[in-house]
């Protein structure tokens, strides 16, 4: 039995990396309509500068992280400012190559700074250490990751759900012109929105350095687990983002464990059943 | 002026006698016609490292011998492409290089699914490609002396280098009854832990097979391959992903305690530079149960070929700035054997190539390679051992408890029986 929630423990920390992914891209779909490619390629940028901050400068891990996370967040308001802004208004196809533009543009500059080699700085000393849970060594690291998503998931229903300022994201969400009619600065809310989506992103990548090498192409691979997180959650809806994080990594650690041939194979054929028989996500429908 | 059918028509034959003359007479009298080499590899992601030492390999030993007066009196060309580990893309890459660039060789490749996709296409276009790192034992077994593909040659060691000789290694160790499995989830890693049990097995019947987990390209965390079979209690885990996911996961085997409880740890191609330079910081924690081999490790040779190694380390170092890894040397040692080949032939056609290479002896800075005649597969010697730092390297190295096996004991020998996987 021990084995199997040490397992799911392990699995769990997975899904928190999902969420903290998927956690922006539902907020950019939510709240600004756009689907955000380019969410992963963001995650990437995020890695590389936290690696840059942490592993080349020395800074302390911490400061690492935030710089990281806040300066693609500026990047994030730029992106928005001068791009997004001009597409809101058009079919879903244009964004999707806007921000697949985004995409290649970035994992070039990226080879361009960094290199195609990857890159791993060493290990934070103060996530190296494991604690005995279920009478097994479990990393510290991974505590540490659940404890970011949780928080993460708390801080953002408090700012979306408890505060002025949410409520008026809310309400521009809900009817951008009408809110716009009643005085809400509309597009300069959507600018910090984009910044937090961003700069989650950000976060989870600058998170990752510590067990993950950095490399061109990372966002690749981390936007589609991302995206069939939000699509079994439901597109733009953040607990559904978070209830679809923990399934899919569930899902990837049990059958990691029991049934190793069909790892990759499962999550896609949840997203699939999902699709079909709600289409809206498991909590989707806004 | 007014221009008349025939002056337009003149302009234009002389526009195209310029480019005939300037494409096989002009240009031909000045310089000989180069050789071109098309070479690929993985130039992104987290196996970036290989394709880029690919590149590495294959440009120092140009530049080499074009400073020796070139391969037939030409100079040698290089033209290199990413194969992003796909197989669409290798074989397309392969086309490009041969039919728009005018490729006479081809050498690298990193995939073993891009290097089986790749077989029927070089038959088709008739040329050679030495494969420097594509490590699946069908490549030769079944394209070659299988299918007759006579195109493909390959001067890198295939799976038997690191599943064979780790089970001769392994069945010496009566403490390790138990094996686990985290297995790269393609071609590559299947084809390997099948070999290895099936060696082991032989040798050891005692011995219990008692977990597996599978991890794609691309795994994002390992930690629950690694928590999955160290449930199952084994004593020795076996490890095939490579290049930064190696890396990833030696990681999460580390902070989840796998060094303390295990008694070993197999990572097939761990003896790569970029694995190695990876781990650098952490080796003091693997108590000294990390064990792998390599393609070829730069601190050592056999006898006949040390100083050639020595001068290869040497000029490499000083060319790039970094340790060569295996896919370095054997690219690097692909174009020297095309150009012994070519010149016991005294052509690059590709029929006459082949034909000088099936049965030949080239010495390398691993140590002399055989190119066997029936699946043109180069046999040399590559040893295992222990991962460990050792005060003449800045970073591990695979350098204590060498295991060194003549490969007529660890390699298949034609005629090869197919394997269940």
């Amino acid at each position: 039995m021990e084995i199997y929630l040490y397992q799911g423990l392990i699995g769990l920390t997975y899904s928190m990396y999902l969420w903290l992914l998927a956690a922006g891209l539902s907020i950019a779909f939510g709240v600004l309509g756009i689907l955000n490619f380019s969410h992963g390629a963001l995650f990437m940028l995020g890695a590389y500068l936290a690696f840059t901050f942490y592993g080349v400068l020395g800074l302390n891990f911490w400061l690492a992280v935030l710089l990281s996370a806040l300066s693609v967040a500026v990047l994030g308001a730029v992106l928005e400012r001068f791009f997004l802004r001009q597409i809101y208004n058009l079919d879903l196809p244009f964004q999707l190559l806007l921000t697949f533009g985004f995409v290649l543009v970035f994992d070039d500059l990226v080879k361009m700074a960094w290199g195609g080699m990857f890159m791993i700085p060493p290990m934070p000393p103060f996530l190296s250490g494991s604690v005995p849970i279920f009478g097994r060594p479990f990393p510290m690291y991974n505590l540490f990751i659940l404890f970011v998503g949780v928080a993460v998931a708390v801080g953002i229903w408090l700012l979306f759900d408890k505060t002025w300022w949410g409520r008026k994201v809310r309400a521009a969400a809900w009817n951008r012109e009408m809110g716009g009619m009643l005085g809400l600065n509309v597009p300069g809310l959507y600018m910090v929105v984009f910044m937090l989506a961003a700069g989650l992103a950000a976060l989870g990548g600058a998170l990752s350095i510590p067990m993950r090498p950095v490399t061109p192409g990372l966002g690749t691979a981390m936007i589609i687990q991302a995206f069939i997180v939000a699509v079994i959650g439901g597109l733009g809806n953040l607990r559904g983002a978070f209830v679809g994080a923990i399934v899919v990594g569930m899902l990837t650690v049990y059958s990691t464990m029991l049934f190793p041939l069909f790892e990759l194979f499962l999550p896609y054929v949840v997203m699939a059943a999902v699709l079909l028989l709600r289409p809206q996500g498991l909590l989707g429908g806004r | 002026m007014r221009t008349t059918r025939r002056k337009l028509l003149a302009g234009a034959g002389a526009i195209g006698a310029t480019a005939y003359l300037s494409k096989y007479g002009i240009r031909g009298a000045k310089a000989q016609e180069p050789v071109r080499i098309g070479g690929q590899g993985a130039l992104s992601g987290a196996h970036a490292d290989y394709g880029r030492q690919i590149q590495m390999g294959a440009t120092l030993a140009i530049e080499e011998i074009n400073e020796q007066g070139g391969i037939l009196g030409r100079p040698v060309e290089l033209n290199f492409l990413d194969e992003e580990l796909r197989p669409d893309v290798a074989t397309r890459n392969a086309r490009v290089q041969v039919d728009d660039w005018g490729a006479d060789f081809l050498v690298g490749v990193d995939s073993s699914g891009s290097a089986l996709a790749m077989g029927p296409v070089l038959a088709e276009l008739d040329r050679i490609c030495v494969f420097t790192h594509a490590g699946t034992h069908r490549l030769t077994e079944e394209l070659v002396a299988g299918q007759g593909i006579q195109q493909i040659f390959r001067a890198s060691a295939p799976v038997y280098q690191e599943s064979i000789l780790a089970a001769h290694l392994f069945a010496q160790r009566e403490d390790i009854t138990r094996w686990a499995n985290i297995g790269a989830d393609y071609e590559y890693g299947h084809a390997n832990w099948a070999l290895f049990k099936q060696t082991l097995q032989q040798l050891r019947p005692d011995v219990e097979f008692v977990a597996e987990a599978w991890a794609p390209f691309h795994t994002i965390d390992f930690s629950g391959h690694v928590s999955s079979v160290l449930a199952a209690n084994p004593h020795a885990v076996y490890s095939t992903p490579w290049g930064g996911e190696a890396v990833s996961l030696l990681r999460s085997a580390l902070v989840m305690g796998a060094f303390n409880q295990l008694e070993a740890w197999w990572q097939a191609m761990g003896a790569s530079v970029d694995v190695l330079e990876g781990i650098s910081g952490q080796i003091d924690q693997f108590n000294g149960k990390l064990w792998a081999t390599g393609r070829y490790i730069f601190n050592w040779s056999e006898e006949e070929t040390r100083d050639l190694n020595a001068a290869f380390n040497a000029a490499f170092q000083e060319r790039w700035g970094r340790f060569p890894n295996y896919s370095a040397e054997c690219t690097y040692s692909a174009v020297y054997s095309l150009k012994q080949a070519a010149e016991a032939a005294g052509s690059t056609d590709t029929a006459e190539v082949i034909e000088a290479m099936e049965g030949m002896s080239v010495k390398t800075p691993a140590g002399v390679r055989n190119y066997r005649a029936e699946d043109h597969q180069a046999v040399y010697t590559v040893p295992a051992g222990r991962v460990a730092k050792l005060d003449d390297y800045p970073m591990p190295v695979v350098g204590e408890d060498l295991f060194i096996e003549d490969p007529k004991e660890y390699y298949r020998w034609p005629p090869f029986e197919a394997l269940e996987y």
